[in-house]
């Protein structure tokens, strides 16, 4: 395979090879060096509340269980039985306090630790043969969690999950901390979509300039009243640590004022005051700024928007969490979660909900635009035409890159990482900025667990993990 | 590597997995609550039964507004209090008590949430449908039920929608089952209920920017 130079080159220049979002060679190599070290979103803790409660799900080719065991902790497992390899649990969700492999009965507790191997003594000679205290099914080589969502990461060496979302958090927190509770998460509503898995993600990251035209029917039957042309680009982009999204400008008001023009119910706005940092209020209150659409690297994507949900003025709204899982170089799984606080008003759950159902997800008006656009630039870009074509992605900059618009001051904006009004593909170019970073690092070889037996000499090395030893 | 119980406990959600005896999607629907709740009463009517062919007559001349995109007048077929309603489909274990994902749905519609997706596609920019799909609803299976009410029937269907998009990709299809109310007003036979039980449990269709 080549080292794709050249196209990281493209890339960084703000010129994107159109290839990229349809090529097998460019998937493989997001497959070893991209989803084998980023930190990939698999779950939030309220979809396992109780303990025994598991989902089941996959980070491409890789199922994991992600259960709460008896004691209340959370663990994310490789789905598959350390005997011949069967997927141990074939459900999605439920909740169970052991996992039995349907094959030959091994079972293990829903921490994962093996409680059953039948006929141990007289097939194995007991634990002289196969040693079973310490067993466990793999656990993913890192977990760790952010107000709650739940990410694993392939690569042991990884940052801490903090460290790798780094200043992103400060916005994550808009979405998923509105009060000391956090979020439910509902769903997800799962769909394939014939699209490469960057195109979602670069448009929910940055994509301020296609609302006006590609959403224009959304405006038009009064379902949302802000995406008109001039209003987008009066909001800012903003892009910190390894994430970035679109705000809109809220009109003139205090902290209450604003937030109540989006929809939000005085109680809930006095927890988010309780919720917030200073900084984070001000973006709102002060700087007149509402977090929109936002992405963190590399596929898990994040929305809030507030339409009307009946035949009224009023406006409700919502959250949604979306996950870009690549099923193939042009396919993706689409899992879109309808998130609200926990602490909000029933009533607002239903209608916030509603609004989620009318605008996002498998059903979304807004959504049902955007994948027939992505799903024909995939289309195209699969041929040798789309080999020799290099998409601008430089709105925003200049020839000699000085900025069109300059980055608000933290006078204007208190947010943390660079934020700008104006049209622009800062964010685009910085989420495949990331994602030519991690394609041009060779990937580190993987450890491997021998389960239960002995370990041939020329493995004795650091890279190799005994399970139980 | 694990993440440690939080200190405060795990709020209850209040849309937990599994199924009260009585209940229906419909009425556990998180937007169902003022839905209609007229249910079946015994066995399906004889297929020489005026209902059934009433009903099944009703489904097929609705078919053929759907595939011909006749959004308007399929509107006019549904009362003002309809309840339409799609679960989302997981897979879990045998046993479990349920197959449908607590508290969210592909759709979860009432009159007007409908009227503003018949509404876009009267715009000029709903780019989804522009160019349109060819669109084929293959209906079977149909079984209808009395009510209590003589001017309500309950009629179950299959469908199988045949979706065609343009000249490259494969066409994609949607299984489903379907449970619908039929009311009799002054004007005939409209749908008061749909609950609409998809086949997958992941979507093979790049939305449903369709009616089933």
């Amino acid at each position: 395979m080549d080292d794709h130079a050249d196209v990281f080159e493209d890339v960084r220049r703000g010129m994107i090879p159109a290839h990229i979002y349809n090529d097998q060679e460019i998937f493989e190599l997001e497959k070893e060096r991209l989803f084998s070290r980023a930190w990939m979103f698999v779950a939030h803790e309220s979809e396992i509340p109780q303990p025994g409660d598991y989902v089941v799900r996959r980070v491409l080719d890789d199922s994991f269980i992600v259960a709460r065991d008896e004691q209340g902790s959370v663990h994310a497992h490789f789905n598959m039985c350390l005997h011949r390899g069967m997927q141990v649990c074939r459900a999605e969700m439920g909740n169970a306090s052991h996992f039995r492999c349907p094959y030959h009965g091994w079972s293990y507790r829903n921490d994962g630790r093996i409680v059953g191997l039948p006929f141990h003594q007289d097939a194995y000679g007991g634990e002289a043969g196969f040693r079973r205290k310490g067993q466990r099914l793999l656990p993913a080589p890192r977990l760790d969690s952010y107000n709650g969502l739940v990410f694993v990461s392939m690569d042991p060496e990884a940052p801490a999950l903090r460290d790798y979302l780094g200043d992103f958090t400060f916005y994550l927190d808009y979405y998923t901390r509105q009060s000391p509770s956090g979020i439910e998460l509902r769903g997800p509503q799962r769909w394939r979509v014939k699209a490469n898995w960057k195109i979602g993600a670069e448009n929910f990251a940055g994509d301020m300039y296609h609302t006006p035209q590609t959403h224009t029917s959304v405006v038009e039957i009064g379902l949302f009243r802000e995406p008109k042309a001039e209003k987008r680009k009066d909001g800012c982009t903003y892009w910190a640590g390894r994430g970035g999204g679109t705000t809109y400008k809220l009109p003139p008001g205090s902290l209450e004022e604003r937030l109540r023009y989006v929809g939000y119910p005085d109680e809930m706005i006095e927890r988010m005051k309780r919720s917030w940092s200073a900084e984070q209020l001000r973006v709102v209150g002060q700087d007149g700024f509402m977090i929109s659409a936002a992405s963190a690297f590399p596929n898990l994507s994040l929305v809030h928007n507030w339409p009307r949900v009946a035949d009224s003025e009023a406006v409700l709204p919502f959250i949604s969490l979306r996950q870009w899982q690549p099923v193939g170089r042009d396919e993706t799984e689409v899992l879109s979660w309808f998130a609200v606080d926990a602490e909000a008003p029933e009533e607002f759950k239903k209608l916030s909900y509603k609004a989620y159902l009318m605008c996002f997800g498998s059903t979304g008006m807004f959504e049902q635009d955007d994948v027939e656009n992505w799903v024909s630039l995939t289309n195209t870009a699969a041929g040798s035409m789309a080999r020799r074509l290099r998409l601008n992605s430089r709105m925003g900059i200049l020839a000699d890159d000085t900025e069109v618009v300059p980055a608000l001051t933290p006078e204007q904006f208190a947010g943390p990482g660079t934020a700008r009004t104006g049209y622009g593909e800062y964010n685009q170019r910085a989420m495949l900025n990331e994602w030519a970073d991690h394609l041009a690092a060779p990937a580190r070889s993987a450890t491997a667990t021998h389960v239960g037996g002995p370990v041939p000499e020329p493995s004795r090395d650091p890279n190799t993990v005994v399970n139980g030893a | 590597m694990t993440i440690p119980k939080t200190p405060a406990p795990a709020p209850t959600p209040a849309y937990r997995p599994g199924t009260t005896p009585g209940d229906t999607h419909s009425s556990r629907a998180v937007l169902g609550a003022g839905a209609p709740r007229t249910r079946r009463t015994g066995r399906t009517l004889p297929f020489g039964d005026e209902r059934h062919l009433t009903a099944h007559r009703w489904l097929v001349d609705e078919a053929y507004l759907l595939d011909a995109q006749e959004y308007e007048e399929w509107l006019t077929l549904l009362t003002d209090d309809i309840h339409y309603v799609m679960p989302v489909r997981v897979t879990t274990a045998l046993g479990a008590g349920f197959d449908t994902a607590p508290g969210m749905a592909h759709f979860d519609e009432d009159k007007y949430s409908l009227s503003r997706r018949v509404a876009r596609f009267l715009t000029e920019h709903a780019w989804t449908e522009d160019p349109p799909s060819r669109l084929r609803h293959h209906l079977t299976n149909v079984r209808t039920f009395a009510t209590d009410d003589p001017d309500h029937i309950v009629v179950e269907s299959g469908v199988l929608l045949y979706r065609s998009r343009g000249d490259v990709r494969e066409a994609a299809q949607v299984s489903a089952g379907r449970e619908d109310l039929l009311r009799r007003d002054a004007e005939g036979w409209r749908l008061a209920r749909r609950t609409i039980l998809v086949d997958d449990s992941v979507i093979r269709m790049q939305n449903l920017a369709v009616f089933l």
